[in-house]
């Protein structure tokens, strides 16, 4: 099936990512115009978020976001799952004048286990 | 792994509902300590929800069963994405069920309660219009939110697209407004939000393929932005080169192309010795799994030390000549 071949060629070419154990995130702006509309909404050409000094999700088995407050100091996180069930999350340090996220890191459950949804 | 955090079993916590490509739902139910550890969801008479296609942890296979589209020849679709919906507006909780495949999405009826959930086993198709309600390109994963602040929940939803190619079409966001009533939900035709990707660009600029979508309003001005996951897919705008190095990749590719056709040599010759060691064995058979894999086991050496030549190849080209790229970000939508 289409993600088996996938898993196996990101099993080889799966690099080391080092990342900043504290950071400012800061939003990569690339170029560009507005595009899509439902006939009402217009967005802003699409920027990569950063959590702390990597992009946010990079390199993950197809990304899924979810924004959720997960250490419930009223600022909404974001939490990434992937196809391999792993679960990760960046929080949010402050939105004014810019969003800023922290460093992404795993999610565990309570026993402090890492959280990890079954796959195949 | 679309995720939704909701509280699922009406205890007072958020509970993370989600679904993987094993084809069901699964959830780990929080608590004041944390999320305990992910289990499938089961209906009321104790078996796995899905749609049609699973993985099987026993038998270690990929199969299809019709029981819960009440169907002798199921269709070949795979649940992997769950939301957690009162369709009925009864106080309790239903699903509704993404596939892949053909990007359709079912709702499973909740007939107990969120402490006791008794969920029937059965899909009924969920409508977008007149239509079935299907995401070109494949689902990746449908969310609920209120997009057009009329106080009901709309669907928005990701598309795969063409994951591999640099040239074929890729994914996008669509919307279908929820028309309905409270207790009634009736959803419209899809509109485009975010479009399909052209690809073709030298540098990432966008999600590709594979885009997985949430609406939120990231920034606090009012109104809601979306954070989308997913590949992009750009080929590097390359130097010009000079003779000496034109002479250099010419013979570079000329050097793999003999070692690719050996190569594509030894899998035919692999391919036949394992169809000829199952020949006469059911394809959904651990005996034929455990026999087609020791054809292929004992040649890994050879196919590993092939990969390794045929790379070292691309990566001396590459340094000349850049090649395709695809890597996973997430990027943030701002309306505006």
């Amino acid at each position: 099936m289409a993600f088996r071949t996938e898993i196996n060629m990101t099993k080889r070419s799966l690099q080391a990512l080092t990342l900043a154990t504290v950071g400012c995130a800061v939003l990569f702006s690339s170029q560009g115009t507005a595009q899509g509309s439902d006939g009402g909404a217009k967005f802003a050409a699409p920027k990569r978020i950063k959590a702390g000094e990597a992009f946010l999700g990079e390199g993950r088995l197809y990304p899924s976001p979810v924004v959720h407050d997960v250490d419930r100091d009223k600022l909404p996180d974001i939490v990434i799952g992937d196809l391999f069930g792993k679960v990760t999350h960046a929080r949010r340090k402050a939105s004014q004048p810019t969003v800023v996220l922290g460093t992404e890191e795993s999610m565990k459950d309570r026993s402090g286990v890492l959280l990890k949804f079954h796959n195949w | 792994m679309g995720s939704q955090f909701v509280d699922f079993n009406g205890d007072g916590h958020l509970d993370y509902l989600t679904a993987t490509f094993d084809g069901s739902p699964h959830i780990a139910y929080g608590s004041e300590a944390g999320f305990g550890k992910p289990e499938r969801l089961k209906d009321a008479n104790g078996e796995r929800i899905l749609i049609a296609s699973y993985w099987d942890y026993d038998k270690k296979a990929h199969l299809t069963t019709g029981r819960a589209l009440d169907t002798d020849n199921p269709p070949s679709e795979r649940c992997i994405s769950a939301l957690a919906f009162d369709w009925d507006a009864d106080g309790d909780y239903d699903l509704l069920l993404g596939s892949y495949e053909n990007g359709h999405l079912y709702r499973q009826m909740n007939e107990g309660s969120n402490a006791a959930p008794k969920f029937t086993g059965k899909n009924i198709p969920v409508m977008a219009g007149d239509a079935a309600f299907a995401l070109p390109a494949k689902m990746t994963a449908p969310r609920l939110v209120d997009w057009d602040g009329d106080g009901d929940l709309d669907l928005i939803a990701g598309s795969f697209g063409d994951s591999y190619s640099q040239n074929g079409k890729g994914g996008a966001v669509y919307l279908s407004r929820n028309r309905g009533s409270k207790d009634k939900p009736a959803f419209a035709p899809l509109e485009t939000l975010i479009p399909p990707s052209p690809k073709g660009q030298s540098e990432p600029t966008r999600p590709d393929a594979g885009l997985y979508a949430d609406a939120f309003d990231y920034d606090g001005d009012g109104d809601l932005d979306l954070v989308v996951g997913g590949y992009s897919m750009w080929t590097p705008k390359g130097r010009v080169l000079t003779d000496e190095e034109k002479a250099t990749v010419a013979s570079l590719r000329k050097k793999q192309s003999k070692v690719q056709k050996e190569q594509s040599g030894l899998m035919r010759k692999i391919s036949a010795e394992a169809t000829e060691a199952t020949l006469g064995i059911d394809r959904k058979s651990k005996e034929f799994r455990t026999k087609w894999s020791a054809v292929y086991s004992k040649y890994r050496d050879q196919t590993s030390a092939f990969y390794k030549r045929t790379s070292a190849f691309t990566n001396q080209i590459q340094k000349l000549v850049p090649g395709p790229q695809r890597k996973s970000f997430v990027w943030l939508y701002e309306r505006l």
